[in-house]
């Protein structure tokens, strides 16, 4: 703030000389621009300096209701006791945001609400983790501990995030044009069935895709054998989609506006759906895609600032605001925690806390195979 | 007015109204579905509510924002005009060797895939170890602007003759005054058109937005982009036709006014 | 100073704060691309440096990199066809109207204040099989079931047209604005129709802007992204996808950097062929 106080004294000064007739006008906009150009050059290096001394952390996650919920119950209560400010930004998807840590100097990003595990193992592997010192967190006992052990089986035991929210990617179908019984019967084939041609869409993601293949062919998605009949399953529901979708907005649009009858969804959006009085059915299939999402601490941060603000985070306050916005059930457990009348209701929701019905990525699986299948996936996409 | 008659012109006058039919139509829908009563947009209406202008007005995320997108666009369109117009009056007022080629050069900002451009830029900066900040931010902008400012006002350069600054000039007036008093006025709708595309794509930008901005700086584009995954707030709607409302209702009104006033002073 | 000497250095002092942007914001950091597009991408994701020439010879030799980059060009010169046929006579229209044009054309920008790609998404409000459209024929009768209109290239161009028609059009009308319309009317008056008049007269006379426009619309158009994702079928895919995937999607830098590199040299020698025949200096020559 100095610097800019600076600068404005110093162009009130000039001006004032100007005014006065001390100066004539090239000289008075040579000034200026010179001025500028200090002031443009200078924020940065501030900006740097203050980071040395803590004096906030950066924060990136989801935008609307998400950050709106974080800022609330967890950033401003943090400044507040700490004195530390919390500069939050928002990304459109995990892939990009990767893309700008890569492209950006060590320390410029701390925390974000990554997708769980593979982005996890991916950018334990870029050796973008850091490492938890867990006793600073103690929110974090109560958390789901499967949720826990699959981050600790990459780092060696440690912790580089908080796990936070979880949910599944199931099938989402229009009760009008497909039944509960016809779903029961096909399960993850209906997205191959010819009847429903050019009423079908999935998700244009290379993971979702061959897990979904990998369903259609009676594999197991943690380790398919057989990858040509999966690529041959993933080109015939390509065949029979309208389009790929790409977002949850967009999603919820192709299924309310009856472009399509079935899809893969993501939990929280069909509910959402449904909350909304639109009969879209919902089904986990047997082996369904489960996932969680956690809060990763990028190395190069202040770590002591980080585990308070994740300590914040975790807090069940928080995290049922932020469960109740997104309609993602929170990584906390509901036998520890109560979680109020919504999040039971959410789809993928386990009042065990065992998480014994839902299946995770294998991450050493899948991210050893990422740089041939994304490729792959690319091509067989779009057409090929 | 010979020409703003007959057949020809009714069919023109037409074919535009069908033009600028098509360009509002998706402008319609998100400015009817800003009155939805319920959440996530889609027809038929569920009923008419003003909640989300409501709504947008206390939400500081999304004003704050739309500050933001403001003042980029407005620094950008005018440094990004200023450039664009001095350059162009280079490179057709004056006999520049290799000027195909740095008309070439100066348009390339927009044959570059944006987010190649956006990675390049971060690289480079990385490379010279100084952080994101709000002027790079605009600098980007000015960057990827520049060539609509320098194709718009080169194009209306080219047809002012010459000949007309030389009488400027040959009646006394210096180069200065000759810009500022003869060509200026002359190729200002250009001027304004390189603006207004400066402006516009500045406030509609994203892939370059997303990778420049520094922290706790976001425009709106970028807002919706992190709604994405979720749902997008009809806020945004509301936002829309709120500045769709600016934008025509109070220029509308003011030739309104404007005429009702020369009526009556007429009259 | 002799004169000549100042007359000769004025040009570079107006290009220079232009010329200095574009240098050290975009030919600068574009030398990071060309090093990058030479590395190589392992396995792991981490980028291996070096000398590698796999990434060109992919980029290259590779019949789906060429395919998708013939289709592109295709699809961006329809949509730059289908702005300058519909985009001209609106432009006419503006420029020669009694109304006020600064609000006709300030109109035009309008759907600019939508974000691009909540535009690009309502069109399944328009079109879609419960759009606004289907639900007009369907009650006038003319159909009995919904017409199935979206997510193909008809789709993904109409999309394009919609976000580049603004850019044509403004350039056209700035064009034609400059035209002094006793032209027109002399050629009448010397016996010429009036369709005679125009293309004699005014159609030459605003060619500047018409193909100021057209590059506009191509150069954007084979560029885009975000439409094709929204409005494409599975296999309606442009070659910034590509690009896009590629870097953000893969993390394959130096792929995306080749690919990328490619795109450039295209359009820089589109852009390289309309400077030497339609570009400025030869309009000149023609208006000379």
């Amino acid at each position: 703030m100095t610097d800019k106080m600076d600068t404005t004294t110093r162009l009130e000064r000039l001006r004032e000389r100007y005014m006065n007739g001390d100066l004539d006008r090239r000289g008075f906009l040579g000034l200026i621009g010179a001025a500028g150009l200090a002031y443009g050059v200078q924020t940065p290096f501030a900006r740097h300096a203050l980071a040395a001394n803590v004096s906030q952390v950066r924060f990136d996650g989801w935008g609307g209701v998400v950050s709106e919920a974080f800022r609330k119950y967890a950033f401003d209560p943090y400044t507040k006791q700490t004195g530390i400010e919390v500069v939050d930004g928002t990304f459109g998807g995990g892939d990009e945001y990767l893309s700008r840590v890569k492209a950006s100097p060590t320390g410029e990003y701390n925390i974000a609400h990554l997708s769980g595990v593979f982005d996890y193992a991916r950018y334990h592997n870029l050796g973008l983790s850091s490492e938890l010192n867990e006793a600073n967190i103690p929110n974090l006992k109560y958390v789901i501990p499967k949720l826990v052990d699959v981050f600790r089986a990459v780092t060696d035991g440690k912790l580089s995030c908080v796990p936070y929210d979880y949910g599944t990617t199931g099938i989402a179908y229009n009760r009008k044009h497909v039944s509960d019984d016809e779903m029961k019967e096909k399960g993850a084939k209906i997205l191959i069935d010819e009847r429903l041609k050019d009423k079908i869409s999935g998700w244009g993601d290379w993971r979702t895709r061959i897990w979904f293949g990998a369903l259609q062919t009676d594999q197991d998605p943690n380790n398919a054998t057989d990858m040509d009949a999966v690529w041959d399953a993933i080109r015939q529901h390509r065949d029979l989609s309208l389009k790929y979708w790409g977002s949850g907005a967009e999603l919820m649009s192709l299924l309310a506006e009856e472009e399509i009858y079935v899809t893969e969804g993501w939990s929280g959006r069909i509910y959402a759906l449904q909350e909304q009085g639109h009969d879209i059915g919902y089904m986990d299939p047997p082996n369904g895609y489960g996932w969680q999402e956690c809060l990763f601490v990028i190395k190069g941060s202040p770590m002591e600032p980080c585990e308070e603000l994740l300590n914040f985070m975790l807090a069940p306050e928080t995290s049922i605001a932020v469960a109740e916005g997104q309609n993602y059930p929170p990584a906390l457990d509901p036998q520890k925690v109560d979680l109020g009348k919504k999040i039971p209701t959410l789809p993928a929701f386990d009042p065990t806390g065992k998480l014994a019905g839902l299946t995770f990525a294998d991450p050493g699986y899948w991210n050893g195979h990422e740089a041939e299948w994304s490729k792959t996936f690319g091509r067989v996409q779009k057409g090929y | 007015m010979r020409s703003t008659s007959g057949l020809g012109w009714h069919l023109i006058r037409g074919w535009a109204l069908l033009v600028y039919v098509f360009m509002f139509l998706p402008v319609a829908v998100v400015v009817l579905l800003s009155f939805n009563d319920s959440q996530f947009g889609s027809f038929p209406m569920t009923g008419l509510s003003f909640r989300w202008f409501v709504e947008l007005w206390e939400n500081e995320a999304i004003l704050r924002a739309f500050e933001t997108s403001i003042v980029l666009c407005l620094l950008t369109s005018i440094i990004s005009t200023t450039l664009g117009v001095l350059a162009s009056l280079a490179l057709v007022r004056y006999r520049v060797p290799g000027a195909n080629a740095i008309s070439t050069l100066l348009i390339a900002p927009i044959l570059v895939p944006e987010v190649v451009l956006a990675v390049a830029l971060l690289l480079f900066l990385n490379f010279l170890g100084i952080h994101k900040s709000f002027a790079l931010l605009l600098f980007g902008h000015v960057i990827f602007t520049l060539p609509f400012v320098i194709l718009v006002v080169q194009a209306r350069l080219v047809s002012i003759r010459r000949e007309i600054e030389e009488a400027a000039m040959s009646l006394g007036a210096n180069p200065v005054q000759t810009f500022f008093q003869i060509t200026l006025p002359l190729m200002l709708p250009a001027v304004l058109a390189g603006a207004l595309f400066a402006f516009t794509i500045s406030f509609d930008d994203i892939t370059g937005t997303l990778f420049w901005k520094p922290g706790g700086v976001e425009t709106i584009p970028t807002q919706i982009f992190a709604m994405l995954r979720n749902s997008i707030s009809p806020e945004i709607n509301a936002l829309g036709t709120v500045m769709i409302v600016m934008t025509v209702g109070l220029p509308l009104l003011g030739v309104a006014v404007a005429r009702r006033l020369a009526q009556r002073s007429g009259g | 100073m002799s004169v000549e000497a100042r007359e000769a250095r004025q040009p570079w002092i107006l290009l220079s704060p232009a010329l200095t942007a574009v240098g050290l914001l975009l030919f600068v950091p574009l030398i990071f691309i060309v090093v990058y597009s030479f590395w190589l991408r392992t396995a792991s994701g981490a980028d291996q440096v070096g000398f590698f020439l796999d990434n060109w010879q992919e980029a290259l030799t590779d019949r789906f990199y060429r395919d998708i980059l013939i289709s592109t060009l295709r699809i961006a010169a329809i949509t730059t066809l289908v702005c300058a046929l519909m985009g001209y006579p609106a432009a006419y229209f503006i420029a020669r109207s009694r109304g006020n044009k600064a609000i006709l054309l300030l109109m035009l920008m309008l759907p600019f204040w939508i974000s691009y790609i909540i535009r690009t998404m309502s069109w399944i409000n328009i079109l879609g099989v419960s759009g606004a459209l289907n639900t007009f024929l369907m009650w006038t009768g003319l159909v009995s079931e919904p017409i199935q209109m979206l997510y193909n290239e008809p789709t993904v161009i109409l999309g394009l047209v919609h976000f580049l028609l603004p850019f044509m059009i403004l350039n056209v009308y700035v064009s034609l604005d400059g035209i002094d319309m006793t032209l027109e009317e002399a050629a009448t008056s010397l016996g010429a129709n009036r369709w005679e008049a125009f293309l004699q007269v005014t159609l030459p006379l605003s060619l500047p802007g018409l193909a100021a426009g057209g590059l506009l619309c191509f150069v954007l158009g084979a560029g885009t992204y975000i439409t094709p994702l929204v409005l494409g079928g599975p296999s309606d895919a442009m070659f910034a996808n590509l690009v896009f995937e590629a870097i953000i999607t893969q993390l394959n830098w130096p792929l995306g950097s080749a690919l990328s590199l490619m795109l450039l040299a295209v359009l820089g020698l589109l852009v390289a062929i309309y400077n030497r025949y339609l570009g400025m200096a030869q309009l000149m020559k023609g208006l000379g």
